[in-house]
């Protein structure tokens, strides 16, 4: 029995029909962390799949039965009987699920590395120019157009310009830097280093696409609901709105600035959590869709 | 390396302040105001400041002159667009509040406001 064909199949479905299936639903927005967690099972269970089914195909003969284990059992000892080349074939099985692994480990600590030089440089920059303010607990730059961001990480700053701390009101004020408090506390650039480290090996895959998009979003998500803790949601779009509008866009379109619309929607709309059942089956699902690949591997009943 | 951060922040606060060109005599004059520092801790992290290209400096007599090689709002609107991801190449670096939109956006989001801002009356005209 070769699991080739079922780990092809279902890496091939993972990877290109589950994401249209994800952006088509409507509880994600409604569970902003469990969908960015189920974006992450689908990449980890794509990146298993993929290497699974390259070692299957190397070993045409073998039955990849205990998963993992018995994969290695396989390729380090079992290889052999009835293989035209056995030793190239094993060296196959081994190196190509090594390579996918070792791409995407190499790629999230570029990716780590990278960003967290380029926040360090801008933080001594920030530190110089900016002022820390006690009270707000963020260093204010002056600049004439009302605007926050965030530098995560160690030795966080919340950096807003001076403009928003005259234009809006202490509420609003209030809002941003708790929303900008929520990506620092979550470890939001992790996150997002992950699916962009994804991102980079599998580029021209759509589940890699639309992760790195929608996890974006859904981490922006998740820091309005934590703002919406303690301020009002009026107070929440206005800020928003008063930021987002503020500045007049370079281009024709500013990317990713639907996105700000939509989250709007969603701080303004009636508020709606999902149903206790169908989060619970979803988190179930998310925990398992990581090790299906292995299930498909190795069928029970047949390993 | 903390305190040496500070220092380079007091610095630059002066000569952006002054808006003229000082010397390190000045600054740690100045400094000497509220807590004593050694002229040649102010001349090194002067230096350093000039190395890393934050400040220029030119002969006057027999003393340097510094001053800021931009104005601490040309700074601090480079590192605002910078952060807010108007440069390239900053992936996963920084977390902005909002995106820029476009006008098309801006009217559907006023609508938006204004449909909330309706219900909201409407909710207390009921109860």
């Amino acid at each position: 029995m070769n699991a080739a064909p079922a780990l092809i199949g279902y890496t091939a479905a993972v990877g290109f029909a589950a994401p249209y299936l994800l952006l088509r639903a409507a509880w994600p927005h409604r569970a902003p962390a469990l969908a960015a967690a189920v974006w992450h099972a689908l990449a980890v269970s794509f990146s298993f799949g993929a290497a699974l089914s390259a070692a299957s195909l190397a070993m045409p003969a073998e039955n990849l039965h205990a998963g993992l284990v018995g994969l290695l059992h396989a390729c380090g000892l079992d290889v052999g009987a009835g293989q035209p080349n056995p030793e190239v074939a094993g060296r196959l099985a081994v190196g190509v699920p090594a390579a996918i692994g070792i791409a995407l480990m190499a790629s999230f600590a570029f990716h780590v590395v990278r960003a967290r030089r380029a926040r360090s440089e801008h933080r001594e920059a920030v530190d110089l120019v900016g002022r820390h303010s006690a009270h707000l607990s963020a260093t204010v730059l002056p600049y004439d157009v009302p605007a926050a961001y965030c530098l995560p990480g160690r030795g966080p700053r919340i950096v807003i310009s001076d403009a928003a701390v005259r234009q809006l009101t202490p509420e609003q004020l209030g809002a941003v830097l708790e929303h900008e408090q929520a990506h620092i506390a979550g470890r939001h650039h992790l996150v997002l280093a992950a699916v962009e480290a994804f991102y980079s090996v599998f580029r021209w895959l759509p589940l890699a696409r639309h992760a790195r998009e929608q996890t974006a979003l859904l981490l922006e998500m998740i820091a309005d609901d934590r703002a919406l803790r303690s301020h009002s949601h009026e107070v929440l779009a206005t800020a928003m709105y008063e930021m987002a509008t503020a500045r007049t866009p370079k281009g024709a379109l500013a990317a990713g600035g639907h996105t700000t619309l939509i989250r709007l929607k969603r701080v303004l709309g009636p508020r709606r959590t999902a149903h206790p059942a169908l989060w619970a089956s979803v988190a179930a699902a998310a925990a398992m869709v990581p090790l299906l690949p292995l299930l498909v591997a190795c069928p029970p009943g047949l390993g | 390396m903390r305190r040496l951060g500070d220092l380079e922040a007091e610095i630059m606060d002066r000569l952006w302040t002054w808006n003229r060109p000082a010397t390190v005599r000045e600054i740690v004059d100045d400094i000497n105001k509220t807590r004593p520092i050694a002229y040649t801790t102010v001349m090194t992290v002067t230096n350093i400041l000039y190395g890393k290209g934050w400040l220029l400096r030119g002969k006057h007599g027999r003393a340097w002159l510094y001053s800021p090689v931009r104005s601490r709002e040309q700074y601090a609107a480079a590192l605002m667009e910078d952060g807010l991801g108007e440069s390239k190449d900053r992936p996963a670096a920084l977390v902005h509040f909002v995106a820029n939109m476009s006008e098309e956006e801006q009217a559907a989001l006023r609508k938006a406001l204004r449909n909330t801002a309706r219900q909201a009356d409407q909710a207390k005209a009921d109860s």
